[in-house]
Parts: C-alpha cells; sequence; structure tokens
C-alpha cells in the first residue's frame, strides 16, 4: 500500500515536473511575442519615447533574461537548421537551479519576486478553497443521505428534482454560477443581503464578522460548482449498498430504514467518496481562478487568470506548479482518508 | 426517471434538439442574416442600455459596454460554440478513440514491430527534428530499412528482431502529463501569449480534450478484445489492424455515444470560460463569455446575463438532456 502510494506519486510529481518545464520552454520560446506585446502597451502610454528602437528591446530583453538562449540545446534556424549546445548557461538551467533553492523567479510585469507575492495570495485562497471543501463534503453527506433515503430504488418526487437539479448543475461553467449567485444576492435591483467586493486588502485588519460574510458568496459558488460530482457518486454508491444482501439481512432484522442508511450502508459507501476527493482540491483551484476574479478576492486564482491575461509567463510558470503541487496533496490525502476509512487497507500495509 | 416521464416533461428532449439545431444554424448563418446593425459597430449614443423596443433605434436585447447590439453579439457569439468547441469535440473524440482503442487493444506487448519499422521511425524522427546529417541521414536509415524488410523472410536473425511498441505505457504517460493540473490551469498557461488564431485553440481545446474519451475507450476496449466475436475473427486469420478498426473499434467507441454531448458541454464552459477571463482570443471576438465577462463592470446589467447567460444555460441543459438516454 505504501509502495503503491509511494509509486502514485512519483508519477504524479514527475508529470508535475515535466508540465511546468512543458510551460517553462514553451512560454519562452513564445516569450518575444509577449516583449512585443509589452514594447506596444508602454507605446500606448508614452508617446513614442523610442522604447522600439533596438538598444531599448536589447535592455528590455535583458532585464527579463531573455537575453540567453532557452534550453540546453537550440536549433538555430529553419532554413540551415543545426543544433547548438549552450551547456548550463541558459533559461531552462537558471530557472531550475533557481527553483530547487526555493525561488520562483520574477514577474514581468513589475520586476518584484514572486515568492513573497504567492504567499500572499494564499492567506485568501488558503481559507476560501478550506471553508469550501468542508463545506462541500458536508453538504455532500447530506444530500447524499437525503437521496438515496428514499423507499424506492428510483428516486421519486422532491428526491427526483433534487436529482434532476444536482445533475443540471454539473456542466454549469463557474463563472456563471458566480455571476447568478452575484446577481441574486447583491444586486441592489433584487436582493441586496450580501457584500459583493472586498474593501481592504489586508483581511487581518478587517473586522472578522465582515470577513466572513465576504467569503459566503465565494464559498457558496465553490460548493455549488463541485457539490454535483461529490454527491451523485455518494447517492449512488449508498443505493448500490442498499441492494446488497446484507442490507436485506438488516431490513428483515427490523433495523429502521434512517440507522440502515447511516450505520450500515454509509460507511460502505464512503470509500468512491474518497477516491473523489483527489480531484476535489484541483478543480477547487480552478473554481478560485474565477471565483476570486469576480469577487475581486486578491487570491491565488487571480493572480493566475490576471498573470494569464497580460503575458507575465514567470507567475503563469509558478501558479502551474502550485496547482501541481496541490494536485499531489489531494493524491496523498485521499490516500490517508482512504487507509484511515478501510481496516482491511490499514491491515494489509 | 419517473420525474421525466410525467406528460408535461416528455417533449424536453424534443425541444432540447430543436434548440441545439438552432444554435448550429445561427452559429454557420450569422454573418448572412438580416440583422438591424452589422456585427461590432458601437452605437455611441446608446451605451449599455437596457432593451428599447419602443423608441427608434430598436435594440432588441439592449446594447453592451461599447455600444454594440447585444443580439448581433449574440448571434455571432454562436459561431464560437459551432466553429470552435463542436469541431474541437468531434476531433478530441476521434483522437481519443484512436489513441485509447490502440492502447487498450494492443496493451504494451501486443504491438510488435520488426526491424524496417523502427528503423523507419528513427529516419522520420531524424528528418523532422533536423539532426546532424539531415535528408541524407535519414535517407541512408531508410536505404538500411528497406535493406531489413527485404532480408527479413531470408535470413533467420533479422527475420527474429521484433520489438513491442508499449503503446500503453506511452498512452498512460500522457494522460498523466495532461492530467497533472487542472484543465483550465492547462488551458490557461498554454493560451498565455499573445491572442491565438482560431486554428492555434482549436489544437489546444483538442490537447487538452481527448484523455477522457481516450480513457472510457481503452477501459471499453479492454473489455471488448476478450470477446468471443474478436477471438472468431482472429481464428478466422483476419489481419489484426482489420479486426481492431472493423470490429472491436465500432464496439469500443460505444460509451462515446453518452459522453460526446457532455465532453461538448464542457469545452463551451471552457471557451466561454476563456472568453470571459480575456485569454487567449482578441478582444473584438464575439463571443457569450465576452459579453458576459462585462457583468464585471456593470454589474446591474441584466440584460446582458439574462441573453448570454441564458443562451449560455440553454445550450449546456440541452446537451446535458441529449447525454442522457431516452427512455
Amino acid at each position: 500500500m505504501r509502495r503503491w502510494l509511494l509509486i502514485q506519486l512519483g508519477r504524479a510529481g514527475l508529470a508535475a515536473w515535466a508540465t511546468a518545464s512543458l510551460v517553462f520552454i514553451l512560454s519562452r520560446v513564445l516569450a518575444a511575442g509577449a516583449e512585443e506585446a509589452m514594447l506596444g502597451e508602454s507605446n500606448d502610454l508614452r508617446v513614442r519615447t523610442g522604447a522600439t528602437s533596438p538598444v531599448a528591446r536589447q535592455a528590455l530583453r535583458q532585464r527579463l533574461g531573455l537575453d540567453e538562449p532557452v534550453f540546453y540545446v537550440t536549433r538555430t534556424s529553419r532554413a540551415s537548421a543545426t543544433w547548438r549546445w549552450h551547456g548550463p548557461h541558459n533559461q531552462y538551467h537558471h530557472w531550475l537551479t533557481r527553483l530547487l533553492h526555493g525561488q520562483l523567479g520574477w514577474s514581468f510585469r513589475d520586476g518584484q519576486p514572486i515568492g513573497p507575492q504567492l504567499r500572499k495570495a494564499l492567506v485568501y485562497t488558503l481559507p476560501l478553497a478550506g471553508l469550501a471543501a468542508a463545506a462541500a463534503t458536508l453538504a455532500a453527506l447530506a444530500l447524499g443521505l437525503a437521496l438515496a433515503g428514499g423507499p424506492l430504488a428510483t428516486p421519486t418526487g422532491w428526491r427526483a428534482a433534487l436529482q434532476l437539479v444536482l445533475t443540471s448543475l454539473q456542466g454549469i461553467p463557474v463563472f456563471v454560477l458566480a455571476l447568478g449567485l452575484l446577481f441574486l444576492f447583491a444586486n441592489p435591483d433584487a436582493l441586496n443581503l450580501l457584500p459583493a467586493y472586498s474593501l481592504a486588502d489586508d483581511p487581518e485588519n478587517l473586522p472578522f464578522g465582515t470577513y466572513l460574510l465576504q467569503l459566503i458568496m465565494p464559498v457558496l459558488t465553490l460548493v455549488l460548482a463541485v457539490l454535483p460530482e461529490l454527491a451523485l457518486p455518494l447517492a449512488a454508491a449508498l443505493r448500490h449498498e442498499l441492494r446488497a444482501d446484507y442490507a436485506t439481512t438488516a431490513r428483515a432484522k427490523g433495523v429502521p430504514a434512517p440507522t440502515l442508511l447511516r450505520r450500515h450502508a454509509l460507511p460502505n459507501a464512503l470509500l468512491p467518496l474518497l477516491t473523489s476527493f483527489a480531484s476535489l482540491l484541483p478543480s477547487l483551484l480552478a473554481g478560485t481562478v474565477l471565483v476570486e476574479s469576480i469577487f475581486s478576492l486578491p487570491g491565488m486564482g487571480r493572480l493566475l487568470a490576471e498573470a494569464a491575461a497580460s503575458h507575465d509567463y514567470p507567475v503563469v510558470v509558478a501558479g502551474v506548479l502550485v496547482a501541481a503541487g496541490v494536485r499531489l496533496l489531494g493524491l496523498a490525502l485521499s490516500d490517508a482518508l482512504y487507509a484511515l476509512a478501510d481496516p482491511r487497507i490499514r491491515l494489509a500495509s | 426517471m419517473s420525474f421525466m416521464r410525467r406528460p408535461r416533461l416528455a417533449a424536453l428532449p424534443l425541444l432540447a434538439t430543436g434548440w441545439l439545431v438552432a444554435v448550429a444554424a445561427v452559429g454557420l448563418l450569422a454573418p448572412w442574416l438580416p440583422l438591424p446593425f452589422p456585427a461590432g459597430a458601437p452605437d455611441l449614443l446608446h451605451v449599455a442600455e437596457p432593451p428599447s423596443w419602443a423608441t427608434a433605434p430598436r435594440h432588441w436585447l439592449g446594447t453592451d459596454l461599447f455600444g454594440r447590439d447585444v443580439l448581433t453579439e449574440l448571434l455571432f457569439g454562436a459561431r464560437q460554440v459551432v466553429l470552435l468547441s463542436l469541431p474541437a469535440t468531434v476531433l478530441a473524440a476521434l483522437a481519443g478513440a484512436l489513441a485509447g482503442g490502440s492502447a487498450g487493444f494492443w496493451g504494451n506487448q501486443g504491438c510488435r514491430l520488426p526491424l524496417a519499422a523502427w528503423l523507419v521511425m528513427l529516419a522520420a524522427v531524424w528528418w523532422l527534428a533536423a539532426l546532424p546529417g539531415g535528408g541524407q541521414a535519414a535517407g541512408l536509415l531508410l536505404g538500411v530499412a528497406t535493406l531489413a524488410w527485404w532480408a527479413a523472410p531470408r535470413l533467420p536473425w533479422v527475420g527474429r528482431a521484433v520489438w513491442p511498441l508499449p503503446l500503453d505505457s506511452l498512452f498512460q504517460a500522457a494522460v498523466t502529463l495532461l492530467g497533472a493540473v487542472p484543465r483550465l490551469v492547462l488551458v490557461l498557461a498554454l493560451a498565455a501569449g499573445p491572442p491565438l488564431s482560431t486554428g492555434h485553440l482549436l489544437l489546444l481545446l483538442v490537447a487538452v480534450a481527448w484523455p477522457e474519451p481516450a480513457r472510457q475507450v481503452r477501459a471499453q476496449m479492454l473489455r471488448v478484445r476478450t470477446l468471443p466475436f474478436v477471438e472468431a475473427a482472429r481464428a478466422a486469420g483476419l489481419p489484426t489492424s482489420r479486426i481492431w478498426l472493423r470490429h472491436a473499434l465500432p464496439h469500443a467507441c460505444h460509451p462515446l455515444q453518452a459522453t460526446v454531448p457532455l465532453s461538448l458541454a464542457g469545452l463551451i464552459g471552457l471557451e466561454t470560460t476563456l472568453a470571459f477571463l480575456g485569454v487567449g482570443r482578441p478582444p473584438d471576438v464575439s463571443s457569450w463569455g465576452q459579453l458576459l465577462s462585462m457583468l464585471r463592470q456593470e454589474p446591474s446589467a441584466w440584460w446582458l446575463l439574462a441573453s448570454a447567460g441564458g443562451a449560455l444555460l440553454l445550450t449546456l441543459l440541452a446537451l446535458q438532456r441529449l447525454a442522457r438516454p431516452n427512455h
């Protein structure tokens, strides 16, 4: 078991490194275009100060670290097409060694180091994602039990309606959910119940109550986005367990239906839910990209979205690394929970 | 589901199909429709106005923040669905069926290639990557490959030089690589550069979407390849590639019928999300996501939410209805 987990984690880690490297190299190959875009944007602001001169361009390339070759070997040009070996003096090598020393590099946009920026953003994102994960799990348990609790194998009445709503919710993009909630609950023309936008930049200076009130809608959006993929499989697993022989025996003994559901079927039906935990954290992270952009929370997701929109590659690559790390965490967490929930796995290891 | 069997909801599949056909038709025909306002032309006297049906410039669905007619933008936004998401889904399903089907059918040991085939592949890689020697080295390799092909039935030690191509491992590696980060983050990272053309965006969407159908086809193929009719085809002496393409693959692609509408819904969601965030596309391309993104500046613009959000929601729900089996 332990070995299996190690192999799984190793494979995921390798994939994370490969993905980050791929994104890095692609972005640096394409960065020539981004540099043009940056010069163009600065041109719009300052009226032709000669920023397009070759000297200025060279200076910008040097400042951004783009003047060195991208990789250990590069192909010179398409026509002559020869390979050249550059040794360790290349952008990828510098990036990798810096990364191994725990340094993520500098943002293209403002030249600030990325590490502190990320840390500041995670102060917002971690409570948001953690609250959403906890709330989604509890809601999924409640809804799963409610959906499977009917007298028949196929749900009827309000259960069928609830199932239909959950199924419909499944394919709706997060940003549509967020906009809908924003429109319903934070609109002067409709219900003006909740604050839509964060007012202060610093979460520590905010009164705790206001902070929580601001988190309600983002958390609600995230919960609605991930709820169907947690609750529907749980309900299906519960229904499957209720059809098993031991459930029939328990019913014949006269165990009341709620006890049967909670004590007998739920522990067995929990295992698939724990497996979907591995994908819960990554999908929450993907959700924060939109939720934080819409509700103006200066967190990790918004950082990534803004970096992508403004061609800030070092930040994007750092975001990819964080996302891959979150997935590794999700895998390890789901596995630990699995071992905790299933004595057979614990005994086998 | 008994809820669905009520007569009130019996017409739903028909309605869903009708809506999807309408979206497809509008998307294809948008440039030739007789619209009162041309696409992308701002009406600067009427910026961000709710629908006005009474007064002279009749913006049936209002105008957006740039003064463009929402109805026109909405109809042209359907183009993105038809010309981007739909082809991406079809290509991803095709690529997934081929990749997952071959990985499931041959596994790691099943696809044994002779020396000549390996040499031809090496030559192709050599030529494409322009390794030292270029065309001459590739030509030399091809020559050796021809020699090996000629010698294989005649010389036993050449004939025995057969190595398996680890198709399944390659497939799993590719899927793991693409699954290392959430799909949205991967697309954001790869589209972070200068605005992409439609072709490049299409390629990008296919690249992130193919593992899903591929996994389903692979799982089904593992089941299908042990069925009696495949065994019978083998026993009858049909060539393996023919068994794969004509007999096993059609059966292995069965689960795709239900999941292709869902993956189309997923890709429409992804495309509108990209447009909403303003990543990867030039800002003048009409899209439902772009219309919705204006709500960030003007949260009270209910007509934008109602039109673009409604169209998107109806399309996604209709696709979900289509994916559910009709019984």
